[in-house]
């Protein structure tokens, strides 16, 4: 999931979750702040009626007959009452408290203050109440309205975080799809910088850059190196090679010195050629091979047989070609393509018997091209299988000394390529090598 | 015929030089690129043989300035670096060959030679093989007019055991010229004895061959008067 979605999900839920805490304490909130209006008030109005008493007297208001008074607006909404209290009634402090009363048959919420005073005398109550049935209208209409404001602040903040988050992480993606998709090896990394002012993108973009750098130069440096390594070891073999070849000019050398010499000259070819394939492979690793080249594999093969005959004769053995398929391969590297071959059929002359025989044939396999190198050579015991194809790996269990790096190179070759190479043998039947050509480069 | 060796590495240079001269070469030698532009430009040389890593000039400078100035000289290159494009790019500037180290001595003779043949059309296209004469110009074979048929690696192996009349070619020698990289790191040197068998056995219907001797253990020589 991206960063982005991520965030933006993060919070319209935290956003629902403030809007839903406040939702629900919306009324109770409403309904404390218009209880404390009417209380201030009814204290207020009880104090001015108290007032009123003190200053001309309760006579005037009260009616004669029950020392009693009542009086009402017209809407009901408001009340003063002052009655006497009868008895010995404890003179309790100022009550407020909502009560329904009932008022000319009509039933009604209010909200009360209730006082006792002391008039000549005698005790008396003052209930001064305010109605509340409003009051619900009130709660439900502002409920509503900071709701709807709520929600819409919370949608227009979700698309403006989206729309920052964006703007903010736009660095970051500039980094993830111009950097790192689609930078294959280090030498063709982007290194200009990410337009930033985030500290943090700012030190990922450098830190990457300067990491980058650093492969870049180790790899550059390897490339330096196989070229000198070579020189390295290439001018001393030559330098040997040379003298022993001069040496070998002399007529007076007994044969065994003679021989000796022969044989270090060989030796040192086989140095030669081990250095030469360990650079062939690192060079395929790198990538310095181009893949530019559309490969008729039929005639491809076909050449290297003709080219192979000659090879048969010191172990008397047949070469047989099948039928095989037409099949171009495109975007591949013709001088590599023979080595792999050449390669493979050269271990099928190798590792023969006597009198043996080696086949080659193609087939198409689930669509794709299969060419088969078949011999009826001594095998490959099955735990040595899996490491036929590894550099320098000694074999168990044979008096094979396999230095060679010829599979080494096959296998590299046809990674390259994205060939799949399988090997099936049998000790003492003979190997077979199937090359699969992947699909997507043929016509 | 005179060759100038431009090789930084003396051992090397000491080797070719005294190779060369059996062969019948006149040689110098020089280790630095900017002593070989100045006998380059000084002496006139049948053969430059130019290595390309030297320490103070690229080799294919020295290569340009002598093509530049008309230099009439074979260029053969000899390098040690693993770069294929050092071979393109010496036989772009114009370059006659090209011989990756470790080289053979004999192969590099043989090199030369072809050479010669290609610049000067040499007037004598045959060599007189103990009554076998080679046309290696056509690619023929006879004896006593009548044609012997050779496979391409047959004449190829009998070229150049004559064109190194009288010496040994030891089998890996021969193995190098005939198939050059192409062989594995461990190849058979049984591959030659076989087609030297073969080789004998078509020539020994013609004529008797003991003049065609194995030295043992190491090659083969041609004994030709």
């Amino acid at each position: 999931m991206k960063l982005k979605l991520k965030l933006a999900i993060y919070n319209a839920l935290s956003k629902a979750l403030v809007l839903l805490a406040f939702g629900a304490l919306m009324p109770f909130l409403v309904e404390r702040v218009v209880y404390n209006h009417i209380d201030h008030r009814l204290k207020a109005r009880t104090a001015k009626v108290l007032r009123i008493i003190e200053k001309g007297g309760l006579n005037d208001i009260v009616r004669e007959s029950d020392c009693t008074f009542e009086s009402y607006n017209i809407l009901k909404e408001e009340f003063i009452l002052i009655e006497p209290l009868s008895g010995m009634i404890d003179i309790k402090p100022t009550i407020i408290a909502n009560e329904q009363w009932d008022i000319d048959g009509e039933k009604l919420n209010h909200r009360i203050i209730r006082q006792p005073f002391i008039y000549d005398n005698q005790i008396y109550s003052l209930q001064i109440g305010e109605g509340i049935d409003s009051l619900d209208k009130l709660k439900a209409t502002i409920t509503k309205v900071a709701l709807w404001a709520t929600i819409l602040t919370v949608l227009i903040s979700i698309f403006v975080d989206i729309g920052y988050v964006q703007l903010l992480l736009r660095p970051l993606n500039n980094i993830v799809e111009n950097k790192l998709k689609g930078t294959k090896d280090p030498v063709h990394f982007n290194d200009a910088p990410v337009k930033t002012s985030t500290t943090e993108f700012k030190s990922l973009d450098e830190s990457l850059t300067a990491l980058m750098k650093r492969i870049k130069d180790a790899f550059l440096n390897e490339k330096e190196f196989i070229t000198n390594v070579s020189h390295e070891l290439q001018t001393p073999i030559s330098i040997l090679k040379s003298r022993f070849e001069n040496m070998l000019m002399d007529d007076n050398l007994t044969d065994e010195v003679a021989d000796k010499i022969e044989d270090s000259i060989r030796k040192l070819n086989r140095m030669s050629k081990v250095i030469r394939s360990l650079l062939m492979i690192s060079r395929i690793d790198n990538e310095q091979f181009l893949r530019n080249e559309s490969v008729n594999i039929k005639s491809l093969l076909e050449e290297i047989a003709e080219e192979m005959q000659e090879r048969l004769g010191s172990k008397n053995l047949k070469l047989y070609v099948h039928h095989l398929d037409e099949f171009t391969f495109h975007k591949a590297n013709k001088d590599l393509l023979y080595t792999l071959f050449n390669n493979i059929i050269n271990n099928a002359i190798k590792y023969n018997v006597e009198n043996g025989k080696i086949e080659i044939g193609s087939s198409f396999r689930n669509n794709k091209y299969v060419v088969e190198i078949k011999d009826s050579g001594v095998g490959i015991a099955k735990e040595n299988i899996p490491y036929v194809f590894d550099r320098f790996k000694k074999f168990k269990k044979t008096t094979e000394s396999s230095y060679g790096l010829g599979l080494a190179i096959v296998k590299t070759i046809s990674d390259y390529h994205r060939i799949n190479i399988t090997v099936e043998s049998e000790e003492h039947k003979g190997t077979v090598f199937s090359i699969e050509f992947p699909d997507e480069y043929h016509s | 015929m005179n060759v100038l060796i431009i090789e930084d590495e003396r051992s090397l240079s000491h080797e070719i030089e005294i190779y060369l001269t059996k062969q019948g070469f006149h040689c110098d030698v020089a280790f630095t690129g900017s002593k070989a532009s100045e006998m380059v430009a000084v002496n006139s040389y049948d053969f430059v043989l130019l290595d390309i890593g030297l320490p103070d000039t690229n080799g294919f400078e020295i290569l340009k300035e002598a093509k530049n100035n008309n230099v009439d000289s074979a260029f053969i290159v000899l390098t040690a670096r693993s770069e294929t494009d050092d071979k393109i790019h010496g036989l772009d500037l114009g370059a006659d060959d090209y011989l990756a180290k470790p080289f053979s001595l004999p192969e590099l003779h043989a090199r030369m030679q072809a050479i010669l043949r290609r610049k000067h059309g040499l007037k004598v296209q045959t060599i007189d093989i103990n009554g076998f004469v080679m046309d290696y110009q056509n690619r023929t074979l006879h004896y006593d007019g009548t044609p012997v048929v050779l496979t391409k690696k047959e004449f190829d192996l009998l070229h150049y055991l004559a064109m190194h009349k009288n010496r040994v070619l030891s089998r890996s020698q021969l193995t190098e010229h005939i198939w050059g990289d192409v062989m594995d790191d461990d190849y058979d040197s049984n591959y030659i004895d076989v087609h030297v068998k073969n080789l004998r056995k078509k020539l020994a219907a013609h004529s008797p061959i003991d003049w065609f001797e194995t030295v043992r253990g190491i090659g083969y020589r041609l004994n030709i008067q």
